[in-house]
């Protein structure tokens, strides 16, 4: 097994960024998956190992100590399960010569083509072939060594997804928003940002985005689209239901989007999805494939949300009020898949229903549990 | 040493890359807590399942902070083993913790800011904070506040971090508030002064030097004082330097603020985000547990950051228990208990039946069934049996038996019995279970009540043995207690009131102990039916205090009253004592002036350099000067003979009057007044005020406006000669105004 001493530096880092993440000092999703997957990078690159199962537990021990520092921020753990997932694509490759068959981009009509879901049998053990040899006890390196160009490969594929992430979204964004159409946001995301931006390029549109107390991120949202040329209005959230008769699609940012076709996505998203439902106005989310998360019910719907403080809501200094009134200052709402028409993701295009089938593909069914 | 002196110098170049240090003093020098502390150290002992120190180390962690020492006296022991077994030795913590035992004769923050200096422990700018502080402020940002502005002036050596707060806040105690005045536009601070809740602090007096160099003042008294100072390397050298600053605000700051010669400036950090707050006594335990609680302290908050490494989980309140309640794992609530508001450890069992309310429950702890616990702090291994009844304001030490059916009234204080015999047994099977807890438990931040046994024997340290004859002085005055406390009770009974407090034991005993009720958990002081006497703290005077504060009409009073405008009541007596020291020093070294017709230059010198030594205000020294000038005075009989004789030693010496660090003429005269009333020179009055009115030193508007001052008419003056002939020298002045206004008068004639 991988010495102690050789680990240090990379235990370090692990530590440095379970602290990190602990103390909040990475937030976001994209953030906190560029950082886990750069400290797994570095992990593997630096780690010893002489079969595939050494590798795996090695990665799923860091992927653990990361999760249980921060349960709430899921993209760690999707980003883990991503990586666990492409190498073993890669070994199996290296072993077999052939490649799982990736089905490449997903979409609703390849969905409704394909019919039954595809059975993900992991493949027979067979033993090593060519180069690749496990558990040689002469060279209990040359496993490692003939591997780990590949896995650099995988991890840097992954990491490519992530960067291009936001361009992959909005490459469609032109056929789903329409010239003359009134959109409805709120909240600052970057991938939301993004979209109606490279929609306007081809499109001439309004966007409404809700002031979204209590972090405001709605009011950096308005200030980027309207620099960016795009006709920009500021709503409080008060107005919310009486604009929505006039709005012809939400667009929302994800925190998590959960196996069961719901998400977590910032405070205030559940009253602008129930009020779009009211009037029959579609609810389109984008997000990176990233926050696909394997899981639902996590803890249970309460505690899952994710508590700030309440500083925002109430001032510290009222005194006698802290002391009479509790503030709950969730960061995130929990949106039901009913509440959501489709997921714009940089895999495609999918509805609520089918995201169970798009994490199916995306994690190995072994790693949903860390 | 050579690079260390290096590094100093290349701190210029690029100060980004400094490691940042912070300082803990991890003793709070007083006992507020006992007897929850007489086994563990306060820094230990748990708030909200973690030991207090973990929050203050996190809280460090979360500005960044890279090297901690931390400064321990009492159960020095214990504190560093807790150090070395937390997950802050484990490799990839980021940060360094050293544990500095310091000497036991540290008997305060400013003995062990001296240590700092001699070990030579800080480098460059540090952060000094107290073993008790939970905060989420980013002092990294105060911190380069900090050396922005001593880029600037280099007399900016410590930035203290305040939070605002409203009037009434439950996390700013009530007997340990304060006053700052601050530069609006700078945030200088300029005058400090504490309030207490017993005798209730009701005015504050500024300096008038603050109201004529700062053109804007702010005066608050909303500020919670969070003991986050930003330092440089100068400050353990100044503590150093004056070897008597004990408190780090009554002493350290109050005498750089009011110092001449040091000429440093101490600044203030208002912080608008963040909190922060200290755990200094039950009643801030409570609150900084409910603020926690209720997340004021996010990211650091039980279900996300807790420092225990515990994993919580946040939900809405379960049938069970009420809103802001902590339950530790592996504690067991039976049916029908009802939990609100509370803190349990772990490994605590609550019998069916039972009602805790507002509670901080330690680890390990079993409450029987029907038991109703209020407001109180139960310690870590207790048995409370069935049917006891724990009212509000109670601490209750670690491994104590109460019960059954004991009624345990408000504020009483129980500790574990030590070797009594027959107890001995009973002890034991505590030990047991208490290690069985330890084993399950992932950090070993409780001690175990075996190690405290060795320990108390074994260390040979002098805080301990007082301790221990103190418990012992207490057990012995153990009566028919164990009927109040139950059969099966090993527990003492704490006296309660004053005597046994504090152990300074003088008069102000009882002024400390009010005081001190004010900081005790649970103790309203509007709640009439418990609190005796000591319920001046209420919170409705609070509001007439901060407006009492914040009106205006106080400062002229600073230049007629004869009291000290900076001591504080608790310190008056040492005060006095001081003073009269210099007044005799004064009166000698003018003694020696007079004889040896020294230049009036040097006098003054000399008089400035007194001044400085024994830290007396300014008003002081005018009245010293005047008394002495007056005394130096020789009673001759014939009028124009005494009218030259004054003339010889005011022309002479009257000058030296305004040359002792400030002019006011006013004060002179009062000064001249008070002393002549008490003096056999009470019928030189007159011509004295006449002669230096002749030689301008006194103008004739000073004269008006003495004569204007209450004080001046004798008012609060107790009846008796002294009086009488203050109020003469009323009527001398008020002669000598007619005749200026017949001056005037005829002057403006003359003019016509």
């Amino acid at each position: 097994m991988a010495s102690e001493p050789a680990n240090t530096a990379t235990q370090r880092a692990v530590e440095t960024l379970a602290w990190k993440l602990r103390r909040r000092q990475i937030v976001g999703s994209r953030a906190t998956a560029l950082e886990t997957l750069l400290v797994l990078r570095q992990v593997i690159s630096k780690s010893r190992f002489s079969n595939m199962e050494q590798l795996v537990a090695i990665i799923r021990a860091v992927g653990r100590r990361l999760v249980e520092a921060q349960p709430k921020e899921h993209s760690v753990g999707n980003t883990v399960r991503k990586v666990l997932h492409h190498i073993r694509e890669e070994y199996h490759t290296a072993t077999k010569g052939t490649a799982t068959t990736s089905s490449g981009g997903f979409s609703i009509s390849k969905f409704v083509l394909l019919g039954q879901p595809r059975k993900q049998a992991a493949p027979p053990k067979t033993e090593s072939k060519g180069t690749l040899k496990e558990n040689d006890p002469d060279d209990p390196d040359s496993f490692a060594r003939s591997l780990k160009p590949v896995l650099m490969e995988a991890i840097q594929d992954v990491l490519d997804e992530l960067e291009t992430v936001y361009d992959n979204v909005s490459k469609n964004a032109q056929n789903h928003i329409h010239s003359d159409e009134i959109i409805l946001t709120l909240g600052m995301s970057k991938t939301v940002e993004h979209f109606l931006i490279s929609a306007a390029h081809n499109r001439n549109y309004t966007v409404m985005v809700l002031e979204t107390a209590p972090s405001y991120g709605g009011r950096d949202m308005a200030k980027t689209l309207s620099a960016a040329g795009i006709s920009t209005f500021l709503v409080p959230d008060s107005s919310l239901y009486g604009l929505m008769s006039r709005v012809n699609k939400v667009i929302l940012g994800a925190h998590a989007i959960l196996a069961n076709g719901g998400m977590f996505a910032i405070t205030g998203s559940l009253l602008a999805a129930t009020a779009a439902q009211e009037h029959c106005t579609p609810v389109v989310v984008c997000a990176g494939q990233f926050k696909l998360t394997p899981l639902w019910n996590l803890y249970h719907e309460y505690g899952a949300l994710d508590f700030g403080d309440p500083s925002q809501v109430l001032g510290f200094e009222e005194g006698s009020l802290v002391d009479k009134v509790d503030v709950v200052n969730p960061f995130y709402d929990y949106v039901q898949p009913n509440l959501i028409d489709a997921f714009i993701t940089n895999d495609g295009d999918h509805p609520p229903s089918s995201i169970y089938r798009l994490i199916k593909e995306t994690y190995d069914d072994e790693d949903n549990v860390l | 040493m050579a690079p260390k002196v290096a590094s100093g110098k290349e701190k210029l170049i690029d100060e980004d890359d400094e490691v940042l240090q912070a300082v803990i003093l991890a003793d709070s020098f007083d006992k507020l807590f006992r007897p929850l502390t007489t086994r563990t150290p306060r820094c230990l002992l748990p708030v909200c399942n973690a030991p207090l120190l973990d929050w203050t180390f996190e809280s460090l962690a979360l500005a960044g902070v890279q090297e901690i020492f931390v400064i321990c006296r009492s159960h020095a022991e214990k504190v560093k083993q807790a150090i070395s077994e937390s997950k802050w030795s484990r490799p990839g913590s980021g940060i360094k913790i050293v544990p500095i035992m310091t000497a036991k004769e540290t008997f305060s923050a400013g003995d062990a800011m001296r240590d700092v200096y001699t070990r030579g422990l800080v480098t460059s700018d540090f952060v000094l904070v107290m073993g008790d502080l939970v905060s989420n402020i980013r002092i990294d940002e105060v911190v380069r506040v900090h050396k922005e502005r001593r880029k600037t002036n280099k007399d900016a050596i410590m930035t203290m971090v305040v939070k605002e707060s409203g009037a009434a806040h439950r996390t700013r105690p009530q007997g340990d508030s304060s006053v700052f005045v601050l530069d609006a536009e700078t945030s200088e601070c300029l005058h400090y002064e504490p309030v207490s809740a017993y005798p209730r602090t009701a005015m504050t007096r500024i300096p008038r030097e603050v109201l004529e160099s700062h053109p804007e003042i702010e005066i608050r008294n909303d500020l919670i004082d969070c003991s986050i100072d930003v330092c440089s390397v100068e400050v353990p050298s100044l503590f150093q330097d004056n070897f008597d600053y004990e408190d780090i605000r009554r002493d350290f700051l109050h005498g750089v603020l009011t110092s001449d010669l040091l000429m440093k400036n101490i600044y203030c950090y208002v912080a608008k985000d963040g909190y922060a707050a200290r755990v200094k006594d039950t009643k801030s335990y409570e609150s900084v547990s409910k603020d926690i609680l209720s997340r004021w302290t996010f990211p650091l908050v039980p279900d996300d950051n807790h420092p225990g490494g515990h994993v919580y989980q946040h939900s809405r309140a379960p049938a069970k228990s009420g809103n802001n309640t902590l339950i530790g794992a592996s504690t067991k609530i039976h049916e029908n208990a009802q939990v609100t508001g509370s803190v349990i450890g772990r490994n605590c069992v609550i019998g069916a039946g039972s009602i805790i309310d507002g509670s901080y429950i330690f680890d390990g702890t079993v409450i029987g069934p029907q038991c109703v616990v209020k407001r109180s702090i139960i310690g870590a291994g207790v048995t409370i049996k069935e049917k006891t009844r724990v009212e509000k304001g109670c601490l209750v030490g670690d491994g104590v038996v109460v019960g059954p059916l004991a009624v345990l009234d408000s504020f009483e204080r129980l500790s574990k019995r030590r070797n009594a015999p027959g107890e001995d047994e009973e002890e034991d099977d505590d030990d047991d279970d208490e290690e069985g807890d330890d084993d399950e438990e992932d950090d070993d931040d409780e001690e175990d009540d075996d190690d405290d046994e060795e320990d108390d024997e074994e260390e040979d340290d002098d805080e301990e043995e007082e301790e221990d004859s103190e418990i012992e002085e207490i057990e012995a005055n153990q009566d028919k207690t164990s009927s109040i406390l139950g059969k099966d009770s090993n527990a003492i009974v704490w006296p309660r009131g004053p005597s046994e407090d504090d152990g300074d034991g003088d008069g102000e005993d009882l002024a400390a102990y009010k005081n001190q009720r004010a900081r005790r958990l649970g103790d309203e002081g509007s709640d009439l039916g418990v609190s005796d006497e000591g319920s001046d703290s209420s919170d409705a005077e609070s509001d007439d205090e901060s407006s009492d504060d914040d009106s205006g009409n106080d400062f002229y009073m600073s230049g007629d009253t004869g009291t000290s405008p900076l001591a504080t009541p608790t310190l008056i007596p040492s005060g006095q004592m001081q003073e009269k020291e210099f007044r005799i020093e004064v009166a000698q070294s003018l003694e020696r002036a007079f004889a040896e017709g020294h230049s009036v230059d040097n006098a003054a010198v000399e008089l400035k350099t007194l001044r400085m030594a024994s830290n007396v205000p300014l008003s002081r020294v005018r009245e010293a000067v005047v008394a002495a000038i007056v005394e130096a005075v020789k009673i001759v009989d014939g009028a124009a003979a005494q009218r030259k004789e004054i003339s010889r030693v005011v022309g002479r010496w009257g000058e030296l009057i305004n040359k002792i660090g400030g002019v006011d003429a006013v004060e002179t005269v009062s000064a001249l007044q008070m002393h002549c009333a008490s003096s056999d020179r009470f019928p030189l009055f007159g011509q004295i005020l006449a002669e230096l009115y002749q030689t301008d030193i006194v103008e004739e508007d000073d004269i008006r406006a003495w004569y204007k001052t209450p004080a001046a008419k004798g008012v609060g003056l107790a009846a008796g000669p002294t009086a009488e002939n203050v109020k003469r020298c009323w009527a001398v002045g008020g002669k000598m105004i007619e005749q200026f206004d017949e001056q005037e008068s005829e002057s403006e004639d003359e003019s016509e």
